[in-house]
């Protein structure tokens, strides 16, 4: 019974002074502890025991909190003791329906003969202002019905007692529609200038001067809105947004309007999961890592490919988290979709330079990709069929705005497509894959929520009949978070990571074998923030990871099998960290983000260790003995701080500089075998012989919007230095080595680069152009580590691809037929090639090139696709579009990788390209 | 409840072709391009009265179908630090040049210098010489697969990088032993030069040998596995040999060996290694850049040779060479001239004569051995 709205009805109601008949004979007592409830949940609670009803505004009421325990109290008592000290007044009518108001006293009934015409009380001209019958409530709420962005909100309350003359406004964004929060929305007020972003879980904190003000409120597909507060004491105000349905112009890239040059972060692109799917991609099925490769400074080693590429930082230098939980491997079939099933995505943001201190353990870049709540008003789903895969979405309340669920799940059937295709080796192919997510949200108060999240994806290939590729990620987390009060909160986050594969081949019955590798984590973290002022924003907090890996095991297949097992021993660490950090605003025009981070990493046992003579290059002929270590001891620690700093300086309400300056630690590697036709990763663990990874960013960037936010543009450089990045020996051998150390050394890296974004956010045509120019080269140079490469030359790592073009266009013809172009054009990655064949020692042997030296072809696709909406109406039956395209237009043909066998004696080369040809493609969607 | 159903894919199927070029060739023009750098095969022997032997080649294309490109009539010396040259002399023409058999001072430091036909100048870079110690023992393990191992050791403790290479020699039968040999159509009885049941076949060694003792206290290497022959390999059907040469490496030599020996692996498979440059201590005087393959280092050699009887196996069971059915069949015989073969199969031969009865004939690899690649003369070591 409850009504947000209903003040103005609870105001023009026709009231007397009934006191004493108040729900007439039932004088109903009501017993509990109520301490630490909020007003509506009392409300839940008293309604549930007694016939008495509420009506009041939500809005006014949410800032209560409840600090009232007894036993047999009348209701009268409770809500004398409730609405003690506070401006509110009540009213209990004869029916037994009570009205809370604030500021206002009120009658529950008119005062007697108040309809005898002839009574002088009765004001002239109509009604009194304050009073109103509830037999008129509907029409007159229509017509008195106010938008919140013209009412003015009391927060906090003007009797409260509280030091300084500033309080703090806090509260959650969320979707009218779905109840869903509205992550990285800008909440501001332009006077004094104050910003803040809403976290995760859309939550937002001001810390403003008592008083009156306009705060307003911009987020992504969002109508931008605002709200008049008069700020008493510290306070709540949750704001909730309507969608911004399309009024017919560009839907989303006007995200950021007003906020660009305004935001301190920098090298940060946030992209909701409109943004994404507005972008064509093959087979109609949005993707989030293929339109992160869009983004200024992304770059992939190749079409299909896993993971890729961030400021010249290699592919595991990127901690992917998908609502927190680490995702080993992001993609699906060859790369072809990613693992993240768009239909429970809510968004991404990706760090690219000033990364926060509350991440570590990457060095390039954070992909955060968020998960959306379940729809808490009404259940709903979604169900799609397509030519490769088939998924179904339910959401909805387990207990309406309380606790809700989102479930998903995906599957391919993909094998047709394979054996559509007339090449013979592909026709005994099949792959296939499925994802499954499920994501429960408990608010169990005001100031506790619980998440919990789990994702679970599976691929299977096989190619040719002969070789089954299999891998799996598995995640679950629970999340806690509690607001301790409006400056401060915490989430408790708790969870496990596992990733592995398997190859196997079972085509020769006597070598039939399979090849595994598996890696765990079980982390626990708590992350704080505080806003104690307006001006500084501190957030800290500790995690610690226990990793487990089992870097390979090596099994026969079959009775017949006679591979001799082979099993790399378990590794396992302890990585750790404590950070602190401030985002502290100097002056309007200035602010500064500093923080922190130590981290600590313990290798632990049981382990063996293998000694080298010192002095001398780590090789097998120099292994002298091995040391064993029991389990939980500590065989090696490494620690040290990371530094972050950016600051930004606004030039203008348009323009905007911002510097940032990194530091961080890598204490997991990649091996990645490049040189066969699927390329078979292995993370490896920082042991005493193999340092962890370091890296520093020093970036710069200038940012100036044109024509009212129309245009945005940017430009941004870096340089990164990175040390103990590993490289391969010449001959080097990663499968299931038991002694790694050997066949790898460390480098000292550099890497720089500019990047160019212009984005056109509005009008008929809009979109973005991205040019990024980034290098990366390595050096090893220490005759100690062995031998030199390229002579102790910096030569260009492996995933080192200088010009990077993207283009991403939409033109509208009208409202209901646009086109979308992308243009994609890259440098071939590098790669170290045989060029010769020669006999020494009475052996054939291959020369081969200096290290990458030579690169893989250019990479080059055009696509293309025209989407027809149906009428605009909002309420019709069902909403249809069409959305007709083709991919990779001029047909090019890409190299996926590049290797080389021996065929009769000879050495061949191959490209194999995966989209050899263009793709067309038809989407037709269908709500309703 | 409210359902969506999206995004309805529907794909243009009959503009689908995913391709039949997926999978194209890649050769990049360095690959195909004749790039024919200069290979340097060989080593400086330093020891007493020591032979060099250097083999000349250059690298192939990886399109090249040629076995082996050989340099020929190159001016090839040794040269010392005082400026003394010992000139190679060429032999034969698959680029092989042998010196004279040269006193070097074992204490000295000596290159390698060559001018190639067309012009081109090549030197190595001044090596010292290396004494090699003898070979302790060569010794080999069975049952099962029959191991070769090798120890040594170096009492100065000065050597710790050691490289071998061997010519195993193994003597093999005819499945079938006849005293008669073919001719030109005519039968003869054979001798002990053109018997065809006993045959010895000999073969270099195809993989890069290495040891080093770098790690140890002591400069050992004991037992080292050489060679492992898979059991009933036919190079045991009778009696097998093997002459190891053990030669020492500077820890850069070695360095070079192991790099060849890692880039002479399979490629595109799952295992492979990654890809390597090599670096040797020759270099282009003319100032080309251009690469020259080879690293040349100079020491004495050392040898011995064991033999191993297939008797002195267990459960060895060799199959004859051969190794597939031999059908015998019978052919006249011309009664004015036994000799003369009647058999108009060109894979016949003769096998044994029945008394007053026709010739039983075999195929030729049944009863000739060295249809299977050996010679028929027995080795001067046999």
């Amino acid at each position: 019974m409850r009504h947000p709205h209903l003040l103005w009805l609870i105001c023009c109601l026709l009231l007397t002074a009934v006191w004493q008949t108040a729900p007439g004979q039932r004088p109903a007592e009501i017993s509990g502890d109520f301490e630490g409830y909020s007003f509506s949940r009392l409300v839940e609670q008293i309604e549930a025991r007694t016939p008495y009803r509420f009506f009041y505004d939500s809005t006014q009421t949410d800032s209560l909190v409840i600090h009232v325990s007894g036993s047999h109290l009348l209701i009268r008592d409770l809500l004398d003791l409730v609405f003690r000290q506070t401006d509110f007044h009540y009213a209990i009518d004869p029916e037994g329906r009570i009205f809370v108001i604030r500021k206002f006293p009120i009658q529950s009934s008119l005062p007697p003969h108040y309809f005898d015409p002839g009574n002088p009380s009765r004001a002239p001209g109509g009604l009194p202002e304050e009073l109103n019958g509830p037999e008129d409530a509907g029409p007159v709420k229509d017509r008195l019905k106010v938008s919140p962005e013209n009412k003015l909100f009391d927060i906090g309350s003007p009797t409260a007692r509280q030091a300084g003359n500033r309080a703090v406004i806090a509260g959650y964004l969320r979707d009218v529609k779905s109840g869903e929060p509205i992550i990285g929305a800008t909440v501001y007020v332009d006077s004094p200038a104050v910003i803040a972003t809403t976290d995760q879980f859309g939550y937002y904190s001001l810390s403003l001067p008592r008083g009156k003000h306009l705060i307003k409120i911009s987020a992504f597909g969002m109508k931008p809105t605002r709200r008049q507060v008069i700020l008493h004491s510290d306070g709540k105000l949750n704001i909730e947004l309507q969608e911004y349905v399309a009024s017919l112009k560009a839907v989303v890239v006007t995200a950021k309007k007003g906020s660009g040059p305004r935001s301190i972060q920098m090298g940060v692109n946030r992209l909701t999961i409109k943004t994404i799917k507005q972008v064509p991609v093959v087979f109609g099925e949005a993707d989030v890592l293929k339109v992160v490769l869009t983004l200024p400074g992304v770059t992939s080693v190749g079409e299909s490919s896993n993971g890729f590429n961030v400021r010249g930082g290699s592919t595991d230098q990127n901690l992917i988290l998908f609502n927190d939980a680490t995702i080993y491997n992001p993609s699906h079939l060859f790369g072809f979709f990613s693992a993240f099933n768009p239909d429970v995505v809510k968004g991404i943001e990706l760090y690219k330079s000033a990364i926060p201190e509350k991440y570590g353990g990457r060095l390039s870049s954070v992909l955060d990709v968020s998960i959306r709540d379940g729809n808490n008003k009404k259940w709903s789903g979604s169900a799609g069929i397509g030519p490769l895969t088939s998924k179904i979405t339910l959401e909805g309340p387990i207990k309406k705005e309380k606790t809700s669920l989102i479930a998903a799940v995906r599957t391919t059937y993909s094998d047709w497509l394979l054996k559509a295709i007339p090449d013979n080796s592909y026709s005994k192919s099949s792959a296939n894959f499925y994802d499954v997510n499920f994501h429960l949200t408990h608010i169990a108060n005001a100031r506790n929520t619980l998440y919990l999240t789990g994702y679970m994806s599976q691929d299977r290939f096989n190619l040719n009949n002969d070789t089954t590729y299999k891998y799996a990620n598995k995640n679950l987390n629970l999340k806690w978070k509690h607001i301790f009060n409006n400056s401060l909160f915490a989430v408790l986050t708790a969870g496990v990571d596992h990733y592995q594969y398997a190859v196997s081949s079972t085509q020769n019955p006597v070598n039939a074998y399979q090849l595994g590798f598996d890696i765990s984590q079980l982390y626990v973290r708590a992350d704080f923030s505080y806003a104690p002022s307006n001006r500084h924003t501190f957030s800290y907090g500790l995690n610690t990871m226990r990793y487990q890996l089992n870097p390979g095991s090596f099994n026969p297949i079959g009775p017949r099998s006679l591979i001799v097992q082979n099993t790399v021993p378990t590794e396992q660490a302890l990585e750790s960290a404590l950070y602190l950090g401030d985002q502290y605003s100097v002056s309007s025009n200035l602010s500064v983000n500093a923080g922190i981070r130590y981290s600590l990493f313990n290798y632990l046992g049981p382990h063996d260790v293998y000694n080298y003579s010192p002095g001398l290059p780590r090789e097998t002929v120099t292994l002298q003995d091995t040391s064993h270590y029991p389990g939980g001891k500590a065989i090696k620690t490494y620690h040290g701080p990371e530094f972050r700093f950016s600051m930004r300086y606004t030039l203008s309400d348009n323009a905007s500089l911002k510097f940032s300056f990194n530091t961080l630690q890598q204490y997991i590697h990649l091996l990645s075998n490049t040189t066969t036709i699927s390329p078979t990763d292995i993370w490896k663990l920082s042991d005493p012989h193999i340092a962890p990874q370091q890296g520093n960013q020093l970036s710069l960037g200038y940012y100036h919007n044109f024509r009212s936010n129309m245009f945005e543009t940017s430009v941004e450089v870096y340089y990164k230095q990175l040390h103990n990045y590993l490289d391969y020996k010449s001959g080097a051998s990663l499968v299931l080595n038991h002694h790694i150390e050997t066949d790898v050394f460390t480098t000292r890296g550099k890497a720089y680069g500019i990047e160019l974004l212009v984005k056109k956010t509005a009008g008929k045509v809009n979109g973005w152009l991205s040019y990024t120019f980034s290098r990366t080269f390595l050096k090893q140079d220490d005759p100690l580590a062995g031998e030199l490469i390229n002579g102790g030359r910096y030569y260009p790592a492996s995933f080192d691809k200088p010009h990077n073009l993207n283009f991403i266009g939409n033109y509208r013809f009208s409202h209901r037929y646009s086109l979308s172009v992308n243009l994609i054009y890259s440098t071939g990655r590098p790669i170290t090639i045989p060029i010769a064949v020669y006999n020494v020692g009475g052996s054939s042997t291959l020369y081969y090139s200096e290290r990458n030296q030579y690169r893989i072809p250019d990479y080059f696709r055009s696509d293309i696709s025209v989407n027809l909406d149906g009428n605009h109406r909002v309420k019709q039956k069902t909403h249809n579009s069409w959305s007709a395209g083709i991919y990779n237009v001029t047909g090019r043909q890409n190299a996926y990788s590049v290797y080389f066998i021996q065929e009769n004696g000879k050495v061949k080369g191959y490209q194999l390209s995966i989209f050899g040809t263009l793709i067309p493609f038809v989407t037709y969607n269908i709500k309703f | 409840m409210h359902i969506r159903l999206y995004p309805y894919v529907l794909l243009l199927m009959s503009g689908l072709y995913l391709s039949t070029g997926c999978k194209k060739p890649f050769m990049p023009p360095a690959i195909s391009a004749p790039t024919h750098f200069l290979v340097v095969d060989g080593f400086i022997n330093a020891g007493a009265g020591g032979v060099t032997t250097i083999l000349l080649s250059r690298t192939r294309s990886l399109v090249d179908t040629l076995p082996n490109i050989p340099e020929t009539h190159a001016q090839v010396s040794i040269e010392d630090q005082a400026g003394g040259s010992f000139p190679l002399q060429e032999q034969g023409t698959n680029g092989t040049y042998l010196s004279q058999p040269l006193q070097l001072n074992p204490s000295g430091q000596y290159r390698l210098a060559i001018t190639t036909a067309d012009g081109s100048s090549y030197q190595s870079d001044f090596v010292n010489c290396k004494l090699t110690p003898p070979i302790d023992s060569v010794t080999w393990q069975q049952p099962g697969d029959l191991t070769i191992s090798v120890s040594t050791h170096d009492p100065a403790n000065s050597t710790h990088y050691y490289r071998w290479d061997y010519k195993e020699t193994w003597e093999y039968h005819a499945q079938l032993e006849t005293p008669w040999g073919l001719k030109n159509g005519i039968i003869f009885a054979t001798d002990s030069t053109n018997q065809t049941y006993k045959c010895w076949s000999t073969v270099g060694s195809s993989n890069i040998l290495l040891g080093s003792s770098s790690s140890l206290s002591q400069d050992v290497i004991y037992e080292l596995p050489i060679e492992v022959i898979p059991q009933n390999d036919e190079r045991l059907a009778v009696r097998y040999s093997m002459l190891l040469e053990q030669y020492a490496l500077t820890l850069d030599a070695y360095n070079y060996w192991q790099t060849v020996q890692k880039n002479s692996q399979q490629l595109g498979t799952l295992f492979d290694l990654q890809p390597s440059q090599v670096t040797g201590n020759i270099h282009a005087l003319s100032g080309s850049g251009q690469p020259v393959i080879g690293y040349v280092s100079a020491s004495s050699v050392q040898q011995q040779r064991i033999f191993i009887y297939e008797t002195q196996l267990t459960g060895w069971l060799a199959n004859p060479s051969g190794g597939y059915g031999c059908p015998l069949s019978q052919t006249p015989v011309d009664p004015n001239n036994f000799t003369i073969f009647t058999d108009t199969d060109p894979n016949d031969a003769p096998y044994y004569f029945i008394t007053g009865g026709p010739l039983v004939v075999s195929k030729k690899p049944c009863l000739d051995c060295t249809y299977n690649g050996g010679t028929n003369i027995k080795p001067s070591f046999w």
